[in-house]
């Protein structure tokens, strides 16, 4: 290693961030090196001019390129300013995502590099609004997530939660797996008594139209100053820089790849809207209440479940398969009402389910439509399902949620009677009895 | 006055802003532009961030502290999520590339090997990104002035912001239909000698441009920008600019403001000025700096292959000007008509359909009669459609009316009359003689130039005069 690094010292290879003057055989170019990114073509190297602009030039083309400057990083002051005995406090925890991002030189897209700490620095205002504790725990892709980090997350905003300062706890993530998040959270975190924000971007932060900066006014006010205690997502509730929808956290979806209003609530209406100067209006009161109890930890989750996704033409030993690897579980995303195939030959699920049920692996219908309800009577082949085979009709959970709720059970659990009691038992609003005629694509 | 402008150090350079016809740039919506209905709004806010190098860009931090709220609206055909800044953009419109590596090649400069799209910090609003889209395709180019090369340091393709529409009550309203457009910007360098010479190097830049099919015609599609500075002044760009004749006028009041900031003791300050109709300016912003470019990740760079670029060097399409020669010398017409008629879009059409009637007669039809529609008989000829030419140049082919009658059926086709041949038939030789013998028995001895004025009276626009004068001088002397 020590021999790695004199050698950078004394040899003058250009590195990126160096200022440098490259001669190609009918000019001089000098400017900044930048970083390639590694899945790009290699035989190109990119060159900052001084107006800004980047520029490919072609290795063929260069006959030298000179080290003018060293690479001037830019060293960030951080303030701490003493904290404002008027405001609430609130812990902000950050995991990563878009709302982190920046350029990723070494795939050219972004990646998750700001944290907790520096949304406080660039965003001034937040602390107008509360005296924020920021603390990142990780910096991860949400993509790149596991029921480990959901442990690790949990933990983490218990901690926060029992402290007598904090009067709730803001979480920021990537938003393509948030909802499996704030689910996880919703089963993990007992007797939740303080507010648990997640929030995120769709827009990385890196950009003046960011969503991230409304949604962070938005969900530090949601922490410091709402009744809810509920784990919730406070997101764009519209493609304008106006509200926030602060939406149950088993009872969300991102529901489009890429606008900032993709987070709507499925099967139930929202708690309410919050507006960046911190009005809220309530729009659900079922919801519990901020309270002075304590918050405990329940973060058992059996790692052999499985989310399966039903479709004309499967092939049904996918659950052979499971069943192979000693799951105890699996979620089927069915279609609308429940169904999966059931008669001809080749492509019926029937003597699969048969065969994983008699292994007593637990098997639960959801519904790909994601809203409305399942039901196991309707029609014989769901009887056959339910009342044949046992396999139970999660109502109207998201199939999402009910991959960690029956992790979750089948964490602490092993009695078949017990953990079907449990699926159909509503614990965090997962199950509603009543169907609201304007939650439909709210 | 006039003014000195080599002792006053006098520094001038041009960005032309040229839109492309097509596709937008990043998504495919067209570039309509279209103001059909307004069924899209909504309403946002920006912020400045920090740009590659980590510093927030001092233009970006001048519209941040205003804190506005923007508003957009836009027609739902012409827009997509790409343009509410709610999707991530799709690869470079390559078309709208192709036409500027011409352009740029026309203008002598090299293209570079990769070219790296950039967002560029906009935050008036402009962009609802809160940046603009761009990347330098070209660089070095030159064009000859009457006072030697004017270089062309860069040529970048990017996209066209958002129309203004309103600013009241601290909410900006821009249209959306225009973000996106793909936009070529070619930039000069400070070289330019005064104030007519900006002049002369923008009209042969936007020659250049006329020259291509891919590019959009008409008001609001071209916009040039001068960047003037003097010796204790500082630089200043003037941005929007309608009409090229404007722009000696205008840089001589800038020149003049400055002079007077200097004389007030005031130090003068880098900035962005809207030239305004009375040909002063009005501060917009200060002038942003290379903090503001970082890279656009959602879109990867393009690679130029070299072997298609030699290519096109080789068969670049003409110049208007070599055009215009071509066409004085192919159809011997006077320059003036062939630089009104190259960029007349009916004339190469209309002249392959009519091969039988002389292009001069056709040109005339095109250019020198709606002129006369217009000055004698006070009507608008713009109205007249590529049919209308189409129809009344077939009578003329099939003999059905003389060239002379061009004009009046064309009055008809404005004034929506109903155009009856039998009016404009043309009398025979064998018929017009009788005729003369019938008038010179009736009124025996008048002059040649009396029974011309009768005969013309009768017969105009159905025998040519040329004709009527010749039999006529027949019988008398």
């Amino acid at each position: 290693m020590f021999k790695l690094s004199l050698e950078f010292i004394f040899c003058m290879e250009p590195k990126p961030g160096d200022v440098v003057e490259v001669e190609t055989g009918t000019e001089i170019i000098s400017g900044i090196l930048m970083p390639r990114p590694e899945i790009l073509a290699s035989d190109i190297i990119v060159i900052k001019l001084e107006n800004g602009y980047n520029i490919g030039i072609a290795k063929e083309n260069i006959q030298q390129m000179r080290f003018k400057e060293p690479y001037q990083q830019k060293k960030e002051r951080k303030e701490i300013s003493p904290p404002n005995p008027n405001l609430e406090t609130v812990s902000l925890l950050s995991f990563g995502g878009t709302i982190s991002s920046k350029v990723d030189y070494r795939t050219g897209g972004t990646y998750a590099d700001y944290t907790a700490e520096d949304f406080v620095a660039m965003m001034p205002e937040l602390k107008e609004i509360a005296n924020i504790h920021p603390k990142k725990i990780a910096a991860l892709m949400s993509e790149d997530m596991e029921p480990t980090d959901w442990q690790l997350m949990a933990k983490h905003v218990v901690e926060e939660l029992n402290k007598k300062e904090i009067k709730g706890v803001v979480v920021t993530q990537g938003t393509d797996t948030l909802h499996f998040s704030t689910a996880a959270l919703s089963f993990f975190l007992k007797d939740l008594h303080k507010p648990v924000i997640f929030t995120a971007a769709q827009r990385s932060i890196d950009r003046g139209s960011s969503d991230a900066f409304m949604n962070l006014v938005c969900a530090i006010n949601a922490a410091a100053k709402s009744d809810i205690a509920e784990v919730m997502t406070c997101m764009h509730g519209t493609t304008d820089d106006d509200y926030c929808l602060l939406i149950r956290g088993t009872k969300v979806r991102k529901m489009h790849t890429s606008r900032r209003d993709a987070f709507r609530p499925i099967n139930e209406l929202p708690f309410g809207k919050i507006w960046m100067n911190g009005t809220i209006e309530i729009i659900n009161n079922n919801y519990r209440k901020r309270s002075d109890g304590k918050t405990t930890l329940d973060v058992a989750f059996e790692k052999k479940t499985a989310l399966v996704y039903i479709y004309p033409g499967m092939d049904p030993e996918i659950i052979d398969f499971y069943a192979a690897k000693n799951y105890k579980g699996i979620i089927l995303a069915a279609t609308a009402l429940g169904h999966v195939p059931t008669v001809k030959g080749t492509f019926s699920l029937i003597p699969y389910i048969e065969r994983a049920r008699k292994k007593n692996i637990v098997l639960a219908i959801t519904s790909q439509t994601l809203y409305g309800k399942v039901h196991p009577f309707v029609y014989t082949n769901l009887r056959k399902l339910s009342i044949t085979h046992d396999v139970v009709f999660l109502e109207d959970m998201l199939p999402e949620t009910a991959y960690i709720k029956l992790g979750w059970i089948l964490g602490k659990e092993t009695d078949p009677v017990k953990i079907r009691t449990l699926l159909l038992t509503n614990i965090a609003g997962e199950l509603n009895k009543r169907l609201d005629d304007k939650s439909f694509l709210y | 006055m006039e003014i000195d402008y080599k002792s006053l150090g006098f520094k001038a350079g041009l960005e032309i802003h040229q839109q492309l016809a097509g596709k937008k740039l990043f998504c495919h919506c067209s570039t309509l532009n279209s103001d059909q209905k307004q069924d899209v709004t909504f309403e946002r806010a920006l912020r400045a961030v920090a740009g590659e190098q980590g510093d927030i860009d001092i233009a970006a931090r001048h519209e941040m502290e205003k804190s506005k709220r923007y508003r957009y609206v836009g027609d739902s055909q012409d827009t997509c999520l790409i343009e509410y800044d709610e999707t991530p953009p799709e690869p470079m419109n390559h078309d709208a590339l192709e036409t500027g590596i011409i352009v740029a090649l026309l203008l002598n400069a090299s293209i570079v090997d990769e070219i790296q799209v950039m967002r560029k910090t906009v935050v008036d609003g402009s962009n609802v990104s809160g940046f603009q889209r761009t990347a330098l395709i070209a660089r070095n180019g030159f064009v000859e002035t009457s006072l030697g090369k004017v270089a062309i340091p860069t040529i970048c393709l990017e996209e066209e912001a958002c129309q203004k529409l309103d600013d009241t009550e601290g909410i900006l309203t821009y249209k959306l239909d225009r973000l996106g457009i793909p936009l070529l910007e070619i930039a000069t360098d400070a070289s330019l000698n005064n104030p007519e010479h900006a002049k002369e190097t923008a009209s042969i830049i936007g020659m250049v441009l006329r020259s291509l099919p891919g590019i959009k015609r008409g008001l609001g599609t071209i916009r040039q920008d001068v960047n003037v500075s003097i010796s204790q002044g500082a630089r200043t760009e003037i941005k929007g600019f309608q009409d090229l004749r404007s722009i000696p006028k205008i840089i001589d009041f800038e020149i003049q403001r400055q002079l007077d900031e200097i004389k007030k003791g005031r130090k003068a300050h880098k900035e962005v000025r809207k030239a305004e109709p009375d040909f002063t300016t009005s501060f917009l912003r200060p002038l942003p700096g290379a903090a503001r470019l970082y890279p656009e990740t959602d879109v990867l760079p393009v690679t130029v292959n070299k072997k298609q670029i030699d290519d096109k060097r080789k068969n670049l399409p003409k110049l208007l000007t070599e055009r215009i020669s071509d066409i004085e010398k192919k159809y011997h017409l006077h320059a003036e008509l062939a630089r009104e008629l190259v960029e007349h879009e009916h004339f190469d059409k209309l002249v392959t359909k009519f091969a039988h009637i002389e292009p001069a007669i056709i040109a005339h039809t095109l250019i020198e009669v709606p002129k006369e529609i217009k000055a004698r008989f006070k009507l608008d000829p713009t109205i007249l459609s590529y049919h209308d030419f189409e129809e009344t140049l077939s009578y003329l082919e099939k003999k059905k009316i003389s060239k002379e009658t061009i004009i009046d059926i064309l009055i008809k086709k404005i004034r929506k009359e109903k155009i009856n041949l039998e009016e404009y038939k043309a009398v025979s030789e064998e018929d017009l003689e009788v005729a003369i013998k019938v008038l010179i028995a009736q009124k025996p001895d008048l002059s040649a130039g009396a029974y011309m004025g009768l005969l013309m009276e009768k017969y105009r626009g159905k025998v040519d005069g040329k004709k009527i004068m010749e039999m006529v001088r027949k019988y008398v002397k």
